[in-house]
């Protein structure tokens, strides 16, 4: 309660300060404000989520129940996450923001940017309905004030609009939602409406209903399939610090939505249900990667790369749901703990991206893969955050994108257990997708990396660029190091996870895990006999921590091995080696003269920048195997010649349209389109006609009611 | 697999010292000194390899491309024909002891005219199969020991022989191959060509021959190993 | 039929002077009808090159534009070159580019609306342009000491992320120098460049004032791999010129010994191609065969490629008979074995897929680029010197030559196969039609001054040479047109739209020498 109360305090001050300091102290104070405001709220969270939630009554609506805030664990795992992205956010705003100074006023960005934060904390924390509704249109109406920020561009505005379109759309289908659950439990109260839940069986089709519309409502936000599209259009508007925290935060809300309805206050009960949102997150994750992959303006290939993430995210949630519904607590505990761990990671590698591709266009003023070269040269600190993220969210180790997205494909690997073979295929289905986007994700941000910090410039501007200044570099640095933090201690994070997960799963089940190998406590005997010619209780004296991340006993008569790893030790044994070889190289090498040279270029001494591998160059296989869900990617080629025979151009152009317009909402508008042109039909614009209709409609009305009403 | 197969069903057809112990269309040949009253006058030659000395009229190898006009049947007096292949002469005075056991070969075309870089590409067919003793043609010269040069050098070449020859690791080899490479054969006056191999980068090994013959090749590729068997083709044969 | 097309178009000139030698037609045009010329011509005639002459009355530089057809006359149209422009025919004849380039680098003539003269033969990173080395009659030729340090050719390609994949000019195993640069977006090869005359050598200059016997020593080294037919082809140039007839024994032997080259330099292509493909296996034992073929040569004329064979007038060596039978007999040998390595392959479908329908060029193309060789016949063109001008005893013989319609790299390949069939139905041919006796003419001498033309059909196509002669026998100037130089010119049309990795087996497929187009 108390780092709530400071949070609101320091966040109003800010907004307060700002108009009041001198102008070329705003972003300053505000990055001092914001970052101690953030820092209050990642205290309160972890306050909340591990000793005790609090909870505070705003007002009581006569007839609907009281309106309230309060930090139970969900929220206040999300309250944490927040608190973390926007902090170093704080930190890298005032330089970046230098360069809009002579265009915009510097005081409204401050104000929004806090506004955003209190409505932001205020959606997670608000614990009945109508509280929740308001801070979730002040939020959007913020967000769209942030992307829009930069609103002299044209495009800019668009892509505001774009996004406030669906955001709102979204808002009125979780509607679809709120209304029944009000309507069963007479109550806005969220307590109130989980214990409605808890006591009574509703129809399985009022299930479905609320858990449609909540989770395509939420999905919206969430940037789940069919409605992603507002995603890239929305990044590359909005400045860098802000696509930090739409992708790292705002992401997180609908998610967040999903979660607090269908895992919280009305759970699926429903395995097919489960399997439903798993579908759409893996076609998400997919569709998601596949664009990624293929896209090469940065920031646009973050936010398709965003909408992959959401759709692992959702892969594991789906995952959890289902093995609850099926009554398989512990494996719904290991999803969730995945679904959590992604949710977390995605956040902090995501935000870490966004601010190195702000740090980028404020040293190079260019965001274009193809045109951009040789950064590692020019903004080295850049470089290695940037190469932390691009690690990170490929999933290599010792950074946390390997952990939770290795929980989630071996989560899914479980599907075996399951019950109806059906069940089975969708889930392995799942885990070939998440593999493949695994794979994608790879190559994708190897092009990322290569492209950007590697090779040559290809640009004069790529060939300026400067370095970010100490503020972007503590904010990247510092989520950097988070990342790293969180791949190498898993243990303690899935402990400190465990409660919430428990929640979702509906029982807890950390004990019915094996304990950690290597830890400092000794297996128990059974497995010590199992494991221990496989070196388990190696060095469990020396070593102080618990190293493994799971094993899961079945409840069988034999212990069985589910999955372990252990990601602190592999980190260790990493450096260990890396050491070694370097050791082993200086060794070697130390008699031995180096001599630099030009790369081999097949003779020719200097090659110009246009021979060198670009960003299309390299995602171009991909786009040749994907030809079918990237269609209609097919390049339209014009030839112009010279004198009959010689060549002066071949002129390519390539036509694309994003494939979830193509196949939802193109076909969509064409039949709205086709019943349009349908009914217009009628309209002949001649008097007798609408005379005609008129008279018709009264016969038939007067026949109607003659019949109802005999 | 197929085809490994059809390929185990052939004979073998890699020359050995025994196999060929005939020179039978494996070397062309190449004049030999003669003494002068027998000789071919020195203006037959083409190329001015033919110089008379102390009696003896001695043919100047880097020069020869071995067009057999001195000893044509019209002619009165001829030279002396030798058969034989070890022709590769060492130019520079030391060759590594790293290479006694594999060299790795990039080779620059550097005017040649096709024949010279045939015969090179000849020693990886089956009949000479020069992968069993231990040498192999590299894409790049990052990864070479030795420099195969043929060809003269040409205006345009010249840079990038030499540019090749920079991106070599220490140790390296330089073997110029073809009396082109050595002297500019019989293109040496043109105004195109920058003048032999060694004139652009120091040569190692020298390779006479309008080509050499593959086996020619192989004596050199064995002195530069270190070896020089009586028959290249002796796989076993140490220093 | 052509000589009435000829007659029709002369009918239509008749301002223009003709003179008629035998087996030749030449019309003296001024420059700005040459266009309409050419164009006339174009549908019956094959262009053959441009050859540079100079004008026996004024010893000005002239052009002669060689034309032939089949079993009509050769036409060359005389353009004089009086220090203005002359209009450029590649609108209309495609395969004109190279050649005017070549000029104007080499003789300063300017091709007007050609719109991509300079920086061709000569790198301009070495020689200025305007440097012209064989207008002047000196060896003293200005040069640049730059760095070459780029690939030197303009971006076609306008696509986002495009660039250029350069290849060489020092690449893979033992390939010859010559530079490609493959514009692309990534797989595919969307536009393709190429920059040869790294290995210029200056072979035309060099020719200059040599003797018959040495000019057929240079000739050869053109290309080592056809060094008999082209030196047969410049042979038959000084044998014209000289007026001596050859005997017929020689005429035969010289059949005999050119089907034996163009055996073997198939071979080596057929290896060269299924290296390519990867099938190493069947490639090794080709490349076996090659070198038995190689053996064969080196043991019966001295040097295994046939160098130093052709000698003006004759052979430098005669066989007995019993020698030619052998030889016949174990050609026999080897060939039976390759064919059935190469009936072999047309059942394997690794193969097929990587040759079928890849590097394809049309009949179309393959007529504007007045293509020659197993390169043109296998894009459908029945273009065969052998049978449309037949020279030494090729008219005492007979053969089919194999035609294909597809144009594509496998097409390529079974021409190449056919050829060979074809060429040793004629070796076999030659022992019974050989007289016994060998006269060979031994002082062979040019005592008249004049121009005369020498063609052969070498394995890779038509090799023209343009010889004239000053009365001393010496060779004063000479145009060598080889099939190096004609059918490069196709080859970056023929990668277009195929991926990176078949650009190598379209390579191979080509079995086109980088030493015959730069001479
Ligand atoms: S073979 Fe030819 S080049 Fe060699 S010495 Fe004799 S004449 Fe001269
Ligand atoms: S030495 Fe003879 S074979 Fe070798 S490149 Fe020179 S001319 Fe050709």
């Amino acid at each position: 309660m108390t780092g709530f109360l400071l949070f609101l305090s320091l966040s109003l001050a800010a907004c307060v300060l700002a108009f009041v300091v001198p102008g070329h102290w705003t972003t300053r104070v505000s990055s001092v404000m914001g970052s101690f405001a953030a820092a209050a709220l990642v205290y309160s969270g972890i306050v909340s989520f591990f000793f005790h939630s609090w909870s505070l009554n705003l007002w009581n609506l006569q007839g609907w129940g009281l309106l309230e805030v309060g930090e139970p664990r969900l929220p206040a795992f999300f309250v944490v996450v927040t608190g973390l992205v926007f902090l170093p956010v704080s930190w890298f705003s005032p330089e970046y923001l230098k360069r809009l100074q002579p265009r915009y006023d510097l005081r409204y960005f401050v104000l929004i940017y806090h506004a955003l934060m209190m409505a932001i904390a205020l959606t997670f924390l608000a614990r009945d309905v109508i509280t929740f509704l308001l801070a979730w249109e002040i939020m959007s109406v913020a967000s769209y004030l942030a992307v829009n920020f930069e609103h002299l561009q044209e495009s800019h505005t668009q892509a505001g609009y774009t996004m406030l379109g669906a955001s709102e759309a979204g808002f009125l289908l979780t509607l679809g939602a709120w209304l029944p659950l009000i309507a069963v439990s007479h109550s806005i109260d969220f307590s109130a409406i989980q214990a409605a839940s808890a006591r009574h069986h509703f129809p399985l089709s009022l299930g479905w209903a609320v858990m449609l519309c909540s989770f395509f409502g939420f999905g919206v936000k969430a940037g789940l399939f069919p409605s992603m599209s507002w995603l890239p259009r929305a990044h590359p508007a909005a400045p860098a610090n802000f696509s930090a925290i739409l992708s790292g935060v705002i992401l997180n809300l609908g998610i967040y939505g999903i979660i607090e309805i269908n895992g919280v206050l009305w759970p699926i009960h429903n395995p097919s249900e489960g399997l439903l949102i798993v579908v759409i997150g893996s076609v998400t994750a997919l569709i998601g990667i596949l664009y990624a992959s293929t896209e090469n303006h940065l920031k646009r290939m973050l936010a398709h790369s965003s909408i992959e993430n959401m759709g692992l995210i959702t892969i594991a949630l789906g995952a959890t749901f289902t093995f609850r519904a099926a009554h398989l607590p512990e494996l719904a505990w290991i999803a969730g703990i995945a679904a959590l761990y992604q949710i977390l990671n995605h956040s902090l590698y995501k935000s870490l991206l966004f601010l190195g591709a702000g740090a980028i266009d404020a040293g190079t003023g260019d965001l274009e893969m193809d045109r951009l070269g040789g950064l590692a040269r020019r903004m080295p600190w850049t470089s290695a955050a940037m190469l932390a993220g691009v690690m990170a969210i490929s999933a290599l180790p010792p950074f946390n994108g390997f952990i939770s997205e290795w929980l989630i494909i071996q989560s899914l690997l479980r599907s075996v257990v399951l019950k109806p073979t059906i069940d089975q295929v969708i889930f392995a289905f799942s885990g070939v997708i998440v593999a493949l986007t695994a794979g994608l994700a790879a190559t994708a941000f190897i092009k990322l990396y290569g492209m950007i910090f590697l090779g040559p410039g290809r640009s004069a501007a790529s060939e300026n660029a400067h370095e970010a200044g100490y503020g972007p570099r503590w904010a990247m640095g510092s989520l950097a190091l988070l990342c790293l933090i969180l791949g190498v201690t898993p243990t303690y994070v899935v402990t400190g996870l465990s409660p919430l997960a428990a929640q979702l799963a509906g029982g807890g089940v950390l004990g019915g895990l094996i304990p950690p190998f290597f830890s400092p406590r000794h297996l128990p005997r059974s497995l010590g006999q199992t494991f221990g010619p496989l070196g388990a209780e190696v060095g469990h004296h020396l070593l102080p921590g618990p190293g493994l991340v799971f094993l899961y006993q079945s409840p069988g008569p034999s212990p069985n091995v589910v999955f372990a790893s252990s990601p602190s030790y592999l980190a260790v044994a990493m450096g260990i080696f890396l050491a070694l070889s370097y050791l082993a190289l200086r060794i070697v090498k130390k008699h031995q003269r180096v001599v630099r040279h030009e790369p081999w270029q097949g003779g020719v001494r200097q090659l110009p920048a246009d021979a060198h591998y670009t960003a299309t160059g390299f995602s171009n296989p991909i786009v040749v195997i994907f030809q079918a869900i990237l269609r209609p990617y097919r390049p339209v080629e014009h030839e112009q010649f010279l004198a009959s025979h010689f060549h002066s151009a071949v002129q390519r152009e390539v036509r694309e349209s994003y494939v979830v317009d193509r196949l939802v909402f193109y076909p969509a508008a064409t039949v709205v389109q086709s019943i349009a042109g349908v009914l217009a039909r009628i309209h002949h614009g001649k008097i007798n006609v609408y005379i005609a209709y008129a008279l018709i409609t009264l016969l038939a009305v007067i026949s109607l009611s003659l019949w109802v009403f005999p | 697999m197929l085809w490994f197969r059809k390929g185990l069903d052939q004979p073998v057809r890699t020359l050995t010292p025994k196999t060929s112990s005939t020179l039978h269309g494996l070397s062309p040949g190449r004049p030999a000194p003669t003494p002068s009253r027998d000789a071919a006058p020195e203006d037959v030659c083409p190329t001015h390899a033919l110089k008379e000395h102390d009696g003896v009229m001695d043919v100047d190898y880097t020069q020869c491309i071995q067009c057999r006009l001195c000893r044509q049947q019209s002619l009165k007096n001829k030279m002396n024909w030798e058969e034989g292949f070890h022709w590769a002469q060492m130019t520079s005075t030391s060759l590594p002891d790293a290479f006694h056991h594999s060299v790795h070969v990039r080779v620059v075309d550097a005017g040649d005219c096709g024949a010279c870089l045939n015969e090179l590409h000849q020693l990886a067919s089956p009949v000479y199969s020069l992968h069993r003793l231990g040498i192999a043609f590299t894409p790049a010269p990052r990864e070479a020991d030795v420099l195969v040069v043929t060809g003269p050098v040409t205006v345009s070449m010249k840079e990038t022989l030499e540019e090749a020859f920079q991106s070599m690791p220490t140790p390296k080899r330089v073997m110029a191959v073809g009396t082109c490479a050595l002297s500019g054969g019989i293109f040496s006056s043109s105004f195109a060509v920058a003048g032999p191999v060694d004139r652009v980068i120091p040569v190692d090994i020298a390779i006479p021959g309008c080509p050499p013959p593959p086996l020619a090749l192989l004596d050199g590729f064995r002195l530069i190993m270190g070896a020089r068997p009586e028959n290249p083709l002796d796989g076993r044969v140490r220093k | 039929m052509t000589e009435k097309t000829l007659e029709h178009i002369l009918e239509q000139h008749e301002e223009m002077a003709v003179t008629v030698e035998p087996n030749w037609i030449r019309i003296a045009a001024p420059a700005s009808r040459l266009p309409e010329l050419a164009s006339q011509l174009a549908p019956e005639w094959a262009f053959a090159g441009i050859v540079p002459e100079n004008d026996p009355k004024t010893q000005s530089l002239r052009l002669l534009y060689v034309f032939y057809a089949r079993n009509g006359p050769w036409v060359g149209i005389e353009v004089r070159n009086h220090d203005q422009s002359i209009p450029t025919i590649s609108n209309i004849l495609f395969a004109a580019d190279w050649q005017e380039r070549e000029m104007e680098d080499l003789f300063d003539v300017q091709f007007e609306g050609h719109p991509q003269l300079g920086d061709f033969v000569l790198h301009d990173s070495h020689w200025p342009e305007g440097t012209a080395p064989m207008k002047r009659h000196s060896w003293e030729i200005r040069q640049k000491t730059t760095e070459s340090r780029n690939l030197s050719t303009p971006r076609i390609v306008e696509a986002s992320g495009s660039f250029v994949m350069p290849i060489g000019p020092i690449f893979s195993g033992t390939q010859e120098a010559i530079q490609f640069g493959l514009e692309t977006v990534g797989e595919e090869i969307v536009f393709a460049h190429i920059r040869p005359f790294y290995k210029y050598r200056a072979v035309e200059k060099l020719l200059e004032g040599q003797t018959p016997s040495v000019a057929l020593l240079i000739a050869e080294r053109i290309d080592g791999l056809t060094a008999f037919s082209h030196s047969l082809a410049m042979a038959q140039a000084f044998e014209t010129l000289a007026g001596a007839p050859v005997p017929p024994r020689v005429r035969l032997l010289r059949v005999f010994w050119a089907e034996i080259e163009r055996i073997r330099s198939h071979m080596q292509v057929l290896a060269g191609i299924l290296e390519s493909t990867g099938l190493s296996v069947p490639a090794n034992l080709i490349q076996a065969l090659e070198e038995d073929l190689l053996q064969l040569s080196g043991a019966l004329t001295g040097h295994r490629y046939l160098f130093g064979l052709v000698r003006p007038g004759g052979l430098s060596r005669d066989w007995s008979d019993t020698e030619i039978e052998n030889i016949v007999d174990r050609l026999g040998t080897i060939l039976e074995p390759s064919q059935r390595i190469l009936d072999a392959l047309t059942f394997d479908n690794s193969f097929l897929d990587r040759l079928e329908a890849v590097g394809t060029l049309s009949l179309e193309s393959a007529s504007t680029h007045c293509l020659v060789g197993p390169v043109a016949r296998a894009s459908g063109i029945n273009r065969d010197l052998r049978v449309w001008q037949p020279y030494q005893a090729y008219d005492q013989i007979t053969f089919d030559v194999p035609v294909q319609a597809e144009g594509d790299g496998y097409a390529r390949f079974r021409q190449l196969c056919q050829e060979i069939v074809q060429s040793y139905r004629i070796v076999q041919q030659i022992p019974p039609l050989l007289p016994a006796a060998l006269s060979q003419t031994e002082d062979f001498g040019i005592t008249q001054a004049g121009t005369a033309l020498g063609y052969a059909e070498s394995p890779a196509g038509a090799v023209i040479c343009c010889v004239s002669a000053n009365s001393r026998g010496m060779v004063e100037r000479c145009r060598v047109i080889t099939p190096g130089l004609v059918n490069w010119h196709a080859f970056p049309q023929s990668v277009r739209h195929f991926a990176f990795q078949d650009f190598p087996i379209i390579l191979a497929t080509f079995g086109l020498s980088v030493a015959d187009l730069d001479r």
